[in-house]
């Protein structure tokens, strides 16, 4: 038991270690989760900003630059807070963690941040590790 | 003498018969406008170009607890009375009273309504509040998202038992009309602070977003005055005329009767001294199809002035015939007394979402310089009506784009500008008036537009400095957008049109002022897959950069003596996917200002103030949005300050104590509602000033 709860404090430890390298140019969603978030998206949350992320008459769009520049700098988990506390607006909380990880995956791919091999997890602390940066650090 | 005591004696009777206009000191901002006359203008100079880099944020208020859940779209103007900071915040919309010096609570008053605050149109915080005082009495009036006015005692926030039921008036009774299909889910409400003008309070309403109306049915905008000691409806004014009122004719087939909308949702401006009220009307009952309404459609998208005392309609001007572009009068209109060729005149200038700056004679109605009716272009929308002509003012030039040309398009590199090239071809362009289109996957997929929904100037309004005559205006230069017609299911809306593009689901488009409440069901139609060989969707950005080209949003200064534009200088950083964009790499880009329609600007002695509407990140200054200080005369920029994210609601200043604040409203993105008072440094402040 003892063991078992080192090992899984230490894969913590680890995972949080690498996550702190990532940002959303690592590949942190997979492409099957960005198309399990699409539907969730079109019932959720198009009716204000847009089946193309565009925003309405007086709703922020989701893709573009200045939806890209008010989250650079910040977290995945900070985007990820701000749909759970605040989305949909008529009923927050209402979705769960798990398709809340799955509408970000799509919002993710819609801003096409490359897909990789892991899902984007939903738990807000991982998520806090995976930064978020509107363009791409030169290698 | 005895005629002095006499006149004395007719002066008092008159101030107990008709009150008197409320007197306000320069350092106080007793109303949403600065004045009723809506001028966002205070002769205040400690705060200066010397100086404005140097403001330190003096209290900060932050509004997540007004409500059971935080909001990241705060829009309030605050009053200053006194000492006392008046305003509305967070997602019940709260009034509350704040120390001037120091952003402390001193109190709170929120009214839960439920099923009718969930079920309102227009819901969150609001845009503000409104003072009155008799020199006794001390009042705040404020609207709930549930349509109700409160008026409450402005020394201790409680509710005043002798203004209509226990403080309360319903403003879905008493309104002419039987509002459908019930009080609580009955839509209509209103987001703008009333205004109080001798013991009179006026309050307009709002509906929902109007690009896809769930009926061609809908109640009306209706503009009333109330007693502000009793609540007692004084008058009001159909904005949509009743059979027998002038205008009623330009409603065809009857469509008066039953086409609703047509509210005045933005501020309201008054003469006291005229007695004379400015009613800045929206669009009819759908903002994009009026084929269920056809005729002129008065008063829709009208300047329309009443009287003070009566509601009586003075005179109007209708901007737009038959509205089809959503250029609802969005913001208040501009009272300036000006000198025009030598000839004094009281005039109103009204600025707009397409960028024309209309000015009339405040007293009569007549144009400051000749407004011409133009041959437009007729669409071919089945069942639309069209009007054969619409209003061009001749003075001042527009002062932002109005219509799309591919002279407006993307033009950094040759490549660009191709690529733009072909996007617009699946789309209708053209200039001002140019009509929506029935959407087609084959093209034209919709007209796009500029200086409409969300163009030119929104519901922050302009500036006007009365000393020198210069209107100020702040306008989106490339806020698109696309407006196409699809058939409506009839489960949808009875509307044979609703916004939409083909190849798409069509489905009701809704704003954050809707359905945000707490017990609001959500919208139930589940996305369908695209029909007839594909999606519409075609993106409006090349590479990832505005399709139109720089300037995406100017500030404007206007002198109304000569009707001509003096400055204009492109307002806020260049975005950070354009400075880091590495297509653009070598190009010497000048400043190219921000897309947005929600900033408002504040005009000092000496400066112009106003904020970004994005947050960015340069080697200046870290993440965040500037507020910037611009030199009045000449549209220099003289300083900033580094704000946690961007301007949300227009700002305000005021004196106290020696020393000037300015106050402005923050929110958006990850950044919750707050409210931010800005000061100089005490220790600086004799050496800043002199």
């Amino acid at each position: 038991m003892n063991t078992l709860r080192r090992a899984s404090q230490l894969f913590i430890f680890c995972f949080a270690l690498a996550g702190a390298m990532q940002s959303v140019w690592d590949g942190v969603y997979t492409s099957e989760q960005g198309k399990r978030g699409q539907p969730l998206y079109n019932k959720y949350c198009a009716s204000c900003h847009g089946e193309q992320l565009t925003g309405g008459e007086d709703s922020p769009p989701l893709t573009g630059g200045a939806f890209l520049a008010n989250w650079n700098g910040l977290t995945v988990g900070d985007l990820f807070e701000r749909i759970r506390i605040s989305m949909p607006q008529n009923r927050p909380g209402r979705l769960t963690r798990q398709q809340n990880a799955d509408i970000l995956a799509y919002l993710l791919s819609a801003n096409q941040f490359p897909a990789g091999e892991a899902e984007l997890p939903a738990e807000t602390e991982r998520l806090k590790q995976i930064r978020f940066e509107s363009t791409k650090k030169s290698e | 003498m005895h005629h002095l005591k006499t006149g004395a004696l007719f002066a008092l009777l008159a101030i107990a018969c008709f009150g008197q206009p409320q007197r306000f000191k320069d350092s106080e901002w007793p109303t949403y406008g600065a004045d009723l006359a809506s001028t966002r203008y205070r002769p205040l100079d400690q705060i200066n170009a010397s100086n404005f880099s140097k403001l330190e944020v003096a209290w900060r208020f932050k509004t997540d607890s007004l409500g059971n859940r935080p909001e990241y779209k705060l829009e309030g103007t605050p009053l200053m009375v006194n000492g006392v900071v008046y305003t509305t915040a967070g997602s019940r919309r709260a009034a509350i009273a704040l120390d001037a010096a120091t952003g402390e609570l001193l109190w709170m008053h929120g009214e839960r309504e439920g099923a009718r605050g969930a079920a309102a149109p227009r819901q969150l915080s609001g845009r503000g509040l409104a003072y009155w005082s008799d020199g006794k009495d001390e009042r705040i009036l404020y609207t709930t998202p549930g349509f109700r006015l409160i008026a409450l005692d402005a020394k201790t926030g409680a509710p005043i038992p002798s203004f209509g039921k226990g403080g309360v008036v319903d403003l879905k009774l008493d309104d002419d009309q039987t509002i459908a299909p019930d009080l609580t889910t009955g839509e209509i409400g209103i987001q703008s602070a009333p205004v109080i003008a001798k013991d009179t309070v006026i309050i307009g309403a709002a509906f929902r977003e109007g690009m896809t109306p769930k009926s061609r049915r809908n109640n009306k905008g209706y503009v009333r005055g109330f007693d502000v000691r009793t609540g007692k409806r004084l008058w009001i004014f159909h904005t949509i005329p009743m059979k027998g009122e002038v205008g009623y004719d330009t409603w065809l087939d009857g469509s008066a009767e039953y086409t609703g909308n047509t509210g005045v949702w933005t501020q309201i401006s008054v003469d006291e001294q005229l007695g004379l009220v400015y009613l800045p009307v929206e669009s009819p009952t759908g903002d994009y199809y009026g084929g269920h309404r056809p005729g002129a459609n008065l008063f829709g998208e009208s300047l329309v002035c009443v009287d003070l005392k009566t509601g009586q309609r003075k005179w109007h001007y209708q901007l737009v015939h038959h509205p089809l572009w959503d250029m609802d009068i969005s913001s208040a209109p501009i009272l300036a007394d000006i000198n025009v060729s030598g000839r004094a005149i009281k005039a109103v200038a009204q600025p707009t979402k397409q960028g024309f700056l209309y000015v009339f004679d405040r007293v009569t109605g007549v144009p400051v310089w000749p407004i011409e009716e133009r041959p437009v272009e007729k669409g071919n929308v089945p069942g639309e009506w069209y009007s054969s002509t619409q209003p061009f003012p001749s003075k001042p030039p527009s002062y932002s784009r109005n219509g799309v040309t591919e002279d407006d398009l993307i033009d950094f590199t040759p490549a660009m500008r191709d690529q733009a090239l072909t996007i617009i071809s699946k789309y209708k362009i053209g200039p001002v008036f140019t009509p929506p289109v029935e959407s087609k996957l084959d093209g034209p997929l919709a007209t796009l537009t500029l200086g409409t929904a969300s163009g030119g100037t929104n519901w922050p309004g302009g500036s006007y400095d009365p000393e020198t005559h210069i209107v100020y205006a702040f306008a989106c230069n490339a806020c698109l957008t696309p407006i196409g017609l699809v058939k409506s299911p009839k489960d949808v809306s009875d509307m044979n049109y609703i916004a939409g593009t083909a190849g798409q689901e069509p489905r009701m488009r809704t704003g954050p002022g809707e359905n945000a409440g707490a017990d609001s069901p959500i919208p139930s139609r589940a996305p369908a897959p695209a029909r007839g060989g594909g999606s519409g969707y075609v993106p409006l950005t090349v590479q990832g950069l505005p399709l139109i080209k720089p300037p995406y949003a100017t500030i404007s200064a206007i002198n109304l003596d000569k009707g001509e534009i003096i400055w204009q200088v492109a307002h806020g950083e260049t975005p950070d996917s354009i400075r880091n964009h590495s297509g653009l790499k070598g190009l010497d880009i000048p400043r190219t200002g921000q897309a947005g329609y929600s900033i408002g600007t504040l005009i000092t002695k000496t400066l112009l103030i106003a904020g970004d509407s994005q947050v960015t990140t340069t080697n200046e200054h870290p993440r965040g949005a500037m507020l910037r200080a611009y030199d009045k005369a000449t549209g220099k920029e003289v300083g900033t300050v580094l704000m946690p994210a961007p301007q949300s609601g227009s700002p305000m200043t005021y004196m106290l104590n020696g020393k000037q604040y300015i106050v402005v409203a923050v929110s958006g993105g990850p950044y919750s509602g707050e409210y931010i008072a800005f000061t100089l440094p005490s220790t600086d402040e004799h050496a800043e000033t002199r």
